[in-house]
């Protein structure tokens, strides 16, 4: 009757997996005990009728890329099952009032900004009808008309000292 | 696809983050649009600009071969307007306004004009008189359109500044 560890021991030379001590030792075996022949008899005809049948997959794709396609469809899945709790939160009705706002906060200073002096004080920006007149000087005046007619205005400036 | 943008975030009240992301897009798209008309504006903020110093008399043209005849839309304009028959140009200078700052032009020994665009077609019009700002007029000019400083002259005549856009 032959031992657990010995059928392991047979498996494993079948396999090249031991010393050539311990295969000199096995090769003893099995020239004498005859239970121990015909199991390795046994293994060695099912390890050759498992190689001889073995489904040959072909990838239509490389390695890698079938692999990476796996690597891919995991880390999805994973995101999917850890989205419930992204959603949970961004649907709190906080965040969907405090997102729009900062982004409307954010558009209107924009747009202040986009509207103001780029230097100093000199507007980028006039009203339509934004017309101004100064005369600094205390001996001299000054009005405005405008001839639609001529399409001109005239500023005409009045001096006092003559 | 404003319209589209608009529409979906009008309807935020629906739960789900997917109702966010029109919203970005909205404000992403106006914000681009505001950076973008902004650089516009920078750049329309430049004109083309004439001034011309003209004399009104009612007398004959003197003998003085600085002083040309004005422009005759100019001159049938200012006719419309002034009672002076006779506008010799006395000097006429052409320069480009832009947003960068405000230009200075001299127009005689004793008269200088700085103008600044505002954009927009608005200028920033300062007349000096022998250095000291006299008026200062801010005024939309647009392309055809004159801005005209003037006053009083010795012997019953005029001195004009008139600033158009030039015409292309």
């Amino acid at each position: 009757m032959i031992t657990h560890e010995t059928e392991l021991k047979l498996q494993a030379f079948l396999d090249g997996e031991i010393t050539a001590r311990e295969a000199a030792v096995l090769k003893e075996l099995l020239g004498h005990d005859p239970e121990a022949r015909s199991l390795f008899e046994e293994m060695k005809s099912t390890r050759m009728l498992l190689v001889g049948n073995e489904l040959d997959v072909k990838l239509s794709e490389t390695r890698e890329f079938y692999w990476s396609k796996i690597r891919r469809q995991i880390e999805v899945e994973d995101r999917r099952l850890s989205a419930p709790v992204a959603r949970e939160l961004m649907t709190s009705w906080w965040v969907r009032f405090l997102v729009p706002t900062a982004l409307l906060t954010a558009l209107v200073v924009l747009v202040v900004v986009s509207i103001r002096t780029r230097e100093g004080s000199s507007p980028q920006w006039a009203w339509e009808e934004g017309h101004e007149i100064e005369t600094p000087l205390e001996e001299t005046s000054s009005f405005s008309f405008r001839s639609e007619a001529a399409a001109m205005t005239v500023v005409w400036v009045d001096s006092h000292h003559e | 696809m404003n319209k589209v943008c608009v529409g979906a975030s009008l309807s935020q009240n629906k739960p789900g983050m997917k109702k966010l992301i029109p919203f970005w897009q909205f404000a992403l798209t106006t914000a681009a649009f505001f950076v973008y008309s902004d650089t516009v504006r920078c750049a329309s903020a430049d004109l083309e600009l004439q001034a011309q110093l003209v004399w009104g008399t009612n007398n004959d043209k003197p003998d003085d071969p600085k002083l040309k005849d004005v422009d005759p839309k100019v001159r049938e304009k200012l006719r419309g307007v002034f009672k002076w028959k006779n506008y010799f140009e006395v000097n006429r200078q052409s320069f480009t306004v832009t947003a960068a700052g405000p230009k200075k032009v001299k127009m005689s020994d004793l008269c200088q004009i700085e103008v600044q665009s505002l954009g927009n077609s608005s200028v920033e019009l300062k007349l000096f008189g022998q250095g000291k700002m006299v008026v200062r007029k801010t005024q939309k000019i647009k392309a055809g359109e004159l801005l005209v400083l003037a006053g009083d002259d010795k012997n019953d005549t005029a001195w004009f500044v008139v600033l158009s856009q030039v015409e292309k």
